[in-house]
């Protein structure tokens, strides 16, 4: 039984076109207003921060807290959601999910308080993680293997086109209502159209198949196959969806113990770094608190929020990019250029800060370089980071080891949007950009030295290179 | 009757086989390879004569590599013996980690037999 192939190629009848490949795209949209949804609640708050501020009176600390405490919650769901998705289904998980948003939602708006909004924020991340470990699951469980990876990176398009529209609506709200200091609880309260959207699309959305067969319901899973698939096809994707039932568990094979192991505990740490590294790089910083960094930088209020809706753009922009090159450009070539790109922005960005003058000179070049910034972050590290991490694991520490890094990425990520505002207004746009630059270039050389490559080979393939490799060196050490 | 033999991804690891071989042929019984690691092992070293079988661990359910020994030895009445192999440990290994044989010595029900790497010195 050790033969197991992910990218196993069934041989199965064409994909035709039909009310049934309708129903998929239906789907498909209504499943992504997850990725909307989390993109929306992470960016809210840029741009909602500053009325907030005014009204709640809250300083740089209890900011980073409010901000980041959505993380950790984001951080905790992610790991209890795919528990949950485990014994009650994908779509009950999400139902609850949009409840959770709504719920949320509301709460965060109509906080009286900042203690009060801080656990609106951390119930709403409880939502986002979820949504964030769940939705790409159920979307790669219905669609059919030739469009599975397109239909998970539409994933990831939506999510910073949430992060994007938030600026945009945010911008908005704030031209026409910005002398009113509840403007954020408007700003606040439109992330809750979405949830409703997926709360009722997905009543009508069917169970994953793949999970149907794991629990046994054969049957019920045939049905949900016959509604997205033409007879034909369905019946013979069976056959494929018990094979990928059972080598889902084969990945959940190894736990704590095994980081006994060299091979194994060295892959799950380069993994984490490469989700640490992904956030150090400070790119939720500037999705989080773009408008007050601009506005730190010299712009005004009313500029700064209408010049972080670019931040949203060049975000969604990297985005497309990156879904573009990433099967052009080697996993390591990419990754790593990506990373001196970035780092080079934090030293241009930093160097700008501490040299020039205050002025119309200095913010123009602070807002160009972090735009810079933000599309090679987007263009050349999001989306393939999570790519390397979906293939640098073995099948059977997949779950685990992956498990392990996105927690730590979730961690690292809190951890940025914790101390960016102490650290801005205890050192100031130079000095913050200054410690990112320092990270980054630990990140080039780290990477450089440790990551291996994952790219143009099957999962097999680079199993096997890894770990013979591997051994080798521990048993000529050992000798 | 049969030797399990637990086979863990280290120098341990090939004592234990060695060990397991030899005890199968003295005893004039099977060998079962139980593989505590995650890369398949090879089992090319035990002799013709003796008949053997490896298992792996697969699944959720053998996540921890000691219970899913106990449970192929309390699944398994053949099974007469376990043979391990014992290694140093660093203070800092010790501290993160219980020790795996000593939960196979403390909770086997049928006898354990263990071999160690020659010390250096």
């Amino acid at each position: 039984m050790a033969g197991s192939t992910k990218g196993n190629v069934y041989a199965l009848p064409p994909l035709t076109k039909g009310p049934h490949s309708r129903r998929l795209g239906i789907i498909a949209y209504v499943a992504t207003f997850g990725g909307l949804l989390f993109g929306y609640d992470t960016g809210v708050i840029n741009g909602a921060l500053e009325p907030l501020r005014r009204e709640l009176q809250i300083n740089a600390t209890t900011e980073g807290f409010v901000v980041s405490i959505l993380i950790l919650g984001a951080a905790v769901g992610a790991l209890l959601g795919g528990r949950l998705a485990d014994a009650i289904g994908r779509r009950k998980t999400i139902l609850y999910l949009a409840i959770i948003f709504i719920v949320g939602t509301v709460l965060c708006s109509l906080a009286p308080n900042w203690e009060a909004l801080a656990v609106g924020r951390f119930i709403l991340g409880l939502a986002v993680g979820g949504a964030s470990a769940i939705v790409p699951v159920y979307l790669a469980e219905i669609s059919p293997q030739e469009t599975r990876g397109s239909l998970v990176t539409r994933n990831e398009v939506m999510i910073v086109s949430g992060q994007f529209a938030a600026f945009v609506i945010n911008a908005i709200l704030y031209q026409i209502w910005g002398h009113h200091d509840f403007i954020w609880r408007y700003m606040l309260i439109v992330a809750v159209l979405p949830a409703i959207a997926l709360l009722v699309g997905m009543i009508f959305l069917p169970e994953s198949p793949r999970w149907l067969i794991s629990q046994g319901q054969h049957k019920n899973a045939l049905v949900v196959l016959e509604q997205v698939r033409d007879k034909e096809r369905a019946a013979a994707e069976m056959a494929e969806v018990e094979h990928l039932a059972e080598e889902e568990n084969k990945t959940q094979t190894a736990g704590w113990a095994d980081l006994a192991v060299p091979w194994v505990r060295k892959l799950v740490i380069i993994g984490a770094l490469v989700g640490v590294f992904s956030q150090f790089s400070g790119i939720n910083a500037v999705m989080y608190y773009g408008s007050q960094l601009l506005e730190n930088a010299g712009f005004s209020a009313d500029a700064a929020i209408v010049f972080n809706t670019l931040n949203g753009l060049f975000s969604v922009s990297g985005v497309l990019i990156c879904i573009y090159l990433i099967n052009k450009i080697s996993r390591r070539k990419m990754i790593i250029t990506g990373f001196v790109l970035t780092t080079t922005f934090h030293l241009l960005i930093a160097l700008t800060a501490q040299l020039l003058p205050e002025g119309d000179l200095k913010m123009w070049l602070i807002l160009v370089f972090v735009l810079c910034f933000v599309i090679s972050m987007q263009g050349a590290i999001g989306p393939l980071s999570w790519l390397i991490l979906s293939e640098l694991f073995p099948l059977k520490i997949r779950t685990f080891a992956t498990g392990v890094a996105v927690t730590c990425l979730w961690l690292a990520n809190a951890l940025v949007a914790f101390v960016f505002p102490p650290l801005i207004a205890g050192l100031g746009i130079a000095g913050t950009f200054f410690i990112f630059f320092g990270i980054g270039v630990v990140a080039i050389i780290v990477l450089h030295r440790e990551l291996p490559e994952t790219g143009g080979k099957s999962l097999e393939q680079f199993e096997e290179e890894f770990q013979t490799g591997f051994i080798e060196k521990v048993k000529g050490s050992a000798q | 009757m049969s030797i399990i033999a637990a086979v863990a991804e280290s120098l341990e690891g090939t004592l234990a086989l060695n060990a397991g071989i030899d005890e199968a042929r003295s005893r004039d019984e099977d060998l079962v390879i139980f593989n505590l690691g995650l890369t398949p092992v090879d089992p090319s070293d035990v002799p013709a004569g003796i008949q053997w079988r490896v298992i792996e661990r697969e699944g959720r359910g053998d996540r921890d590599p000691v219970d899913a020994l106990l449970d192929e030895i309390a699944d398994d009445p053949r099974i007469s013996r376990v043979v391990i192999g014992l290694r140093r440990r660093s203070p800092m290994g010790k501290a993160l980690l219980g020790s795996v044989s000593q939960r196979i010595l403390l909770n086997s029900p049928v006898p354990v037999l263990s071999v160690r790497p020659d010390q250096p010195e």
